[in-house]
């Protein structure tokens, strides 16, 4: 079982390879590894769960499986705005962890070779750049590249963990 | 290192492995039962698992499996006939022997041989060796026994027994042999039973006798060839009786077809036991010959003899029996009207009393295969994973907004119908992953026997609720947990005998085990009647671990049982080889997260302590109340929900801390605001204008307050994503008929969660 699931891996990899979905968000466009993303829906009626950071903004159903979701604009702290038609959620999938993450807008699956990645920005301290894996450069514009693992479990989804592990 | 095996064989093999284990499992505790009562039909059972474990063994090559398989065999056969006496120590022995197999198994199925286990086999045989040895006696000194403990070559010899070999056939029976008697055997009795159900429908038929007659006959003579006595002894007396209704004599009743069959099930089910690879014995032989034996019964003749008719006369009436044999009688004048009467009416009795006797053996069809098929567990969950959402595509498509003002009268009708279809289906698949804790629970039996005897101390195991039935992985998750707890219990729980009786306990001391259904979630408790948990122990050892800070004073008792579980926490003076790392207690509460459990540690000093492991139903339906607070709604577990009011103020009273107390008939309950808890506007804050729900939860009651209760419902749980991991106050989620997601409310943290907020919002005050 493990091992099917590392073979397709292997062999997506290649056909995956320096693919991005890139998303619009609060005027900045960013993009994820297509590797991790499962399919990406319209907003749905979310669910709250008490006791959540803000950005966990509750979970849906998706055909019969519960799925937490994340508000990426809360999660980089940016104002929060109205969902709209536009809003999406995409579906990641990290070590069989189904998140959803919500999004303003999906853009399109952008082709950045590794060459037109620049590394992440080291100037300033801010609560972004934890998240940035590095700067895709896409004739002259820019893709802010997200680490998907991090963007999900560092910060306060570990400091939750942790404290759930302590309770 | 062997030959590579092709992927038939390797089946085999794990077929053999899987089904060894089960009887490993199941007899286990039949073994320690021997301990105490040696019961010969435990005894039979006990052997019959040794040797069909030989048989297959042997089969497949695996020598040292065979060699003790067939040392415990020899063991058992001594002590059951009666040769040797059973002393504890055998019971010991039989138990290693299963433990060897167990690991001799596990080794088989990863490597497809046994070659790794000569060590241990050879010491295992040789102690079984030594047993009998020592149990003969000395008088006896049977060197060749050694000799013959190397079977592969040496079948056991019919000398080396010979008090055994009129019950048991000692001559080597080939697996060819047998394969072949069980093909014929089985085609002899489907051709019986085809006969007796034709002549049974038409009792005329002469023919059909003939046949079943034949069948049978041959039949007896394929077991009397291979020695299976008791198959034998059954034939033959249906053998008897259809001679009977051959030559036409009358029998009890007219038409014996359904005893017969009863008969023909139980000769089914030892060709099935014979299959198997297991010997030939019929429990209650005596029973099914006795039955048969009255279908013989009675001859109206005979009675007439004993009434003092002339048996000349009877014979002559007999022939001439066109009419009944009684008015025949009376006509000749050889049998007085009254003679006949008073014969009739012993005649009725007595067939209506066999009848009565007979009526009771039900027909129980025994299948000739095997009723239940290993399935993979992935493709169960896919199966049920997509019935479920099988369920929420129906609701979607009866309820779909396209339909809304059509008269549908048919298309109503359809869904209709396929919405009860797809409940059963529900129903179905949620039943189909859940086993009885049962087997859990017996496994048990045999580690508690196990420390009892090491610790030295006397414990009496009580099993309840084995029926309860809970998913498969759960019961394989709280396993280890379980051992651990009961090691727990035995080692540091109970006293030694001498301590219990100078504490004026019994000797013996009690740990109970049992399962049951609450509040929606399984509860396995454990219970001894020991000394209880030391509670300034476990506070010192706490301190001096630097596992609490201070002195731990303002700890409540709940939270200092608590720590017992933290890794590492160990009280006990000095560490057995039973308990005492502390390592346990951690691999309980590890365990029980992965499956999201709870533990809840009660103790009494003197008394004993009691621990509750609360593990939630993954995949059960519970029975909920949706409830609604502003915008959204919850599922409140009905079990757990008493009664529901809307209140008056007057019933409401709010104490200087400014906790609101409800007043429910004479006592008073504290309320919690289902809306602070999960952050939301009610309709209203005034509690008057909602509704409050009694909830209990482990004997604390308190109010709950919500806007409205939309109804209720029967709901599949599903638990939240990992990766939120546990929320206190929600014990999962289920989606409801329009595709929401809904949360169920876990009754048992809703205390501590609102609590939590009170505390953090005071906090949050003071800082301002």
């Amino acid at each position: 079982m493990a091992e099917e699931t590392t073979t397709t891996h292997f062999d997506a990899e290649d056909t995956q390879k320096d693919k991005y979905l890139t998303f619009h968000l609060a005027g900045e466009d960013y993009g994820i590894e297509i590797q991790y993303v499962i399919e990406i829906i319209g907003i749905q009626n979310i669910t709250d769960v008490p006791d959540m950071p803000t950005f966990i903004r509750g979970v849906i159903n998706l055909r019969g499986k519960v799925i937490p979701i994340m508000d990426v604009r809360a999660r980089f702290g940016i104002e929060a705005r109205d969902y709209d038609d536009r809003t999406c959620i995409i579906v990641v999938n990290i070590n069989s962890t189904e998140v959803g993450l919500v999004v303003d807008e999906v853009s399109e699956v952008a082709d950045i070779p590794e060459s037109n990645v620049e590394p992440a920005p080291r100037t300033h301290k801010n609560s972004e750049e934890s998240y940035i894996q590095g700067m895709g450069k896409i004739n002259t514009d820019v893709k802010i590249l997200l680490d998907v693992h991090k963007l999900l479990f560092s910060g306060e989804m570990q400091d939750l963990v942790k404290n759930l592990e302590e309770q | 290192m062997s030959m590579p095996l092709d992927d038939d064989q390797i089946e085999i093999i794990q077929e053999f492995a899987t089904e060894s284990r089960d009887m490993i499992e199941q007899l286990e505790p039949a073994i320690i039962e021997l301990g105490q009562n040696s019961d010969p039909e435990t005894l039979n059972a006990i052997f019959r698992l040794f040797h069909s474990m030989k048989g297959s063994a042997g089969f497949l090559e695996f020598d040292h499996m065979t060699r003790v398989a067939h040392a415990a065999e020899n063991l058992l056969d001594l002590i059951r006939n009666g040769e040797i006496e059973l002393v504890p120590n055998h019971v010991t022995l039989l138990c290693a022997a299963c433990d060897f197999a167990k690991e001799a198994l596990d080794i088989v199925e990863s490597d497809y041989n046994d070659d790794t286990m000569v060590a241990p086999a050879d010491e295992i045989s040789e102690q079984l060796h030594q047993a009998i040895e020592l149990a003969k006696g000395g008088d006896k000194p049977q060197a060749e026994d050694i000799e013959e403990s190397v079977p592969a070559e040496q079948p056991a010899a019919p000398t080396e027994q010979p008090a055994a070999e009129g019950d048991f056939p000692q001559m080597e029976i080939t697996d060819e042999m047998r394969l072949s008697f069980v093909q014929e055997g089985n085609e002899l009795l489907q051709n019986t039973e085809h006969g007796l159900l034709t002549w049974g429908e038409n009792p005329e038929d002469t023919d059909s006798i003939g046949d079943i007659f034949r069948n049978i006959h041959s039949f007896k003579g394929n077991c009397g060839f291979f020695g299976f006595s008791q198959i034998e002894k059954l034939s033959h007396q249906m053998e008897n009786i259809l001679d009977r209704v051959k030559s036409g004599s009358k029998l009890a009743i007219d038409n014996p077809a359904d005893q017969l069959l009863a008969a023909l099930d139980v000769l089914q089910k030892a060709v099935n036991n014979i299959s198997d690879g297991k010997d030939d014995s019929i429990e209650n032989l005596e029973h099914h010959l006795n039955a048969l034996q009255t279908l013989t019964a009675p001859l109206l003749g005979d009675f007439l003899v004993e009434e003092g008719v002339q048996e000349e006369a009877i014979f002559h009436a007999v022939e001439t029996q066109k009419k009944p044999v009684g008015e025949i009688l009376v006509q000749q004048g050889t049998a007085s009207t009254e003679q006949v009467t008073t014969a009739l009416k012993k005649q009725q009795d007595k067939i209506k009393k066999t009848k009565a006797e007979i009526k009771p053996v039900a027909r129980t069809k025994t299948p000739a295969k095997r009723q239940d098929i290993r399935v993979e567990l992935g493709k169960l969950d896919s199966l049920i994973n997509l019935i479920g959402e099988l369920v929420i595509a129906e609701n979607m498509l009866i309820h779909n907004p396209d339909l809304k003002g059509l008269e549908l009268e048919n298309f109503n009708k359809a869904g209709q119908h396929m919405s009860k279809l797809v409940r059963e289906l529900q129903e179905m698949a949620m039943t189909i992953r859940m086993i009885p804790v049962s087997g859990l629970f017996r496994r048990m039996i045999r580690l508690v026997h196990d420390i009892s005897v090491k610790a030295g101390k006397k414990v009496e195991l009580e099993l309840i609720g084995e029926e309860t039935e809970m998913d498969k992985t759960v019961i394989e998750t709280i396993t280890d947990p379980l051992v651990h707890l009961l090691r727990n219990s035995l080692d540091h729980g109970l006293e030694p005998p001498d301590e219990r009786l100078a504490a004026g306990k019994g000797e013996k001391g009690t740990v109970k085990l049992s399962a049951r259904h609450e509040e929606g979630e399984v509860w396995v408790t454990i219970e001894d009647d020991g000394r209880g948990l030391n509670k300034e122990k476990i506070l010192e050892k706490a301190i001096s671990n630097g596992l609490i800070e201070g002195d731990g004073s303002d700890m409540t008792d709940k939270q200092i049982n608590n720590l017992i579980f933290a890794p590492g926490f160990s009280t006990a003076a000095a560490i057995t080889d039973i308990s005492g790392r502390g390592v346990g207690m951690d691999v309980v509460k590890k365990n029980l997260e992965k499956i999201k459990g709870k533990i809840d540690v009660f103790s009494t000093p003197g008394q004993g302590s009691k621990i509750i492991l609360r593990i939630p139903l993954t995949l059960a339906i519970i029975d909920g109340m949706i409830v609604r607070v502003g915008t959204s709604s919850c599922i409140v577990p009905t079990l757990s929900m008493l009664e529901a009011f809307r209140p008056v103020m007057d019933q409401i009273t709010i104490t200087p801390d400014g906790d609101e107390l409800a007043q429910v008939r004479e006592n008073f309950l504290p309320i919690i605001r289902l809306h602070d808890i999960l952050g939301k506007n009610p309709d209203s804050h005034d509690l008057s204008d909602g509704i409050l729900i009694v909830l209990e939860s482990q004997e604390t009651r308190f109010c709950l307050f919500i806007d409205e209760i939309l109804g209720q419902q029967q709901t599949v749980i599903k638990g939240l994503s990992d990766f939120i991991g546990n929320v206190p106050g929600v014990s999962g989620c289920t989606i409801l008929g329009d595709g929401d997601v809904c949360l169920i409310l876990d009754v048992g943290t809703l205390v501590d969660s609102a609590e939590s907020k009170k505390n953090k919002y005071e906090n949050t005050q003071e800082v301002i």
